[in-house]
């Protein structure tokens, strides 16, 4: 007898793990780390780390957790954070005047130049993405 | 003095994303974290066109390649 796929519960792959997905992560991280500004391999590492990510998250080869049926009503507290950093980065990018007044990533350059921060900052983006393909 | 104005609406923005994902995680919160956030979003479709999904991942893997490999 056939059972509805919502009352299934898939089993839990082997892989899918904090164990597993977190030392991949870190690899990676520190690979990226390592990848200069401006180069053409930093260029197609995002662009390959990135692509695959997109590959798994938008098929359905990796669990997903559910998703909210309905938003509560706070989420437009939300507005308040982006908004106040979409006004200064919109404001800085505009008027252009570089280290006068400079945009988010002009002021984030010179802190990714180290390798640590760099493989840190490349953690946290590849982190962030997982999460929103297990979502 | 222009600079040390965007070093602080920068600060401000993130410290401003960390109180609201605290606030959000407490318990009986109204606010949802920004993950079921993001998860909500990722949910509209067109027709059978995850637009949502492809959205935030596009922004996410731009944000990425612009602070990392730019």
């Amino acid at each position: 007898m056939e059972h509805p796929r919502e009352l299934t519960v898939e089993a839990p792959r082997s892989w899918d793990r904090p164990v597993v997905s977190v030392p991949v992560l870190i690899c990676l991280s520190l690979v990226g780390g390592q990848l200069p500004s401006f180069s053409a391999q930093a260029n197609l590492y995002t662009l390959g780390t990135g692509g695959a990510l997109i590959w798994l998250g938008l098929g359905n080869r990796v669990p997903r957790r559910p998703a909210p049926g309905r938003l509560r009503p706070g989420a437009v507290w939300w507005l308040l954070p982006v908004t106040v950093f979409g006004v200064f980065e919109g404001v800085t990018f505009v008027l252009s005047v570089g280290d006068e007044f400079p945009t988010f990533s002009r002021l984030a350059d010179p802190l990714l130049e180290d390798d640590l921060v760099r493989s840190t900052a490349w953690f946290a983006w590849l982190a962030a993405f997982w999460g929103l393909v297990r979502r | 003095m222009m600079r040390a104005l965007a070093i602080g609406g920068f600060l401000t923005a993130l410290l401003l994303f960390a109180a609201v994902e605290w606030f959000a995680r407490r318990e009986g919160s109204r606010i949802p974290a920004l993950g079921d956030l993001c998860a909500y979003v990722m949910r509209y479709e067109v027709g059978s066109v995850p637009v949502g999904r492809i959205g935030l991942f596009g922004f996410w893997w731009w944000l990425g390649w612009h602070l990392l490999a730019r």
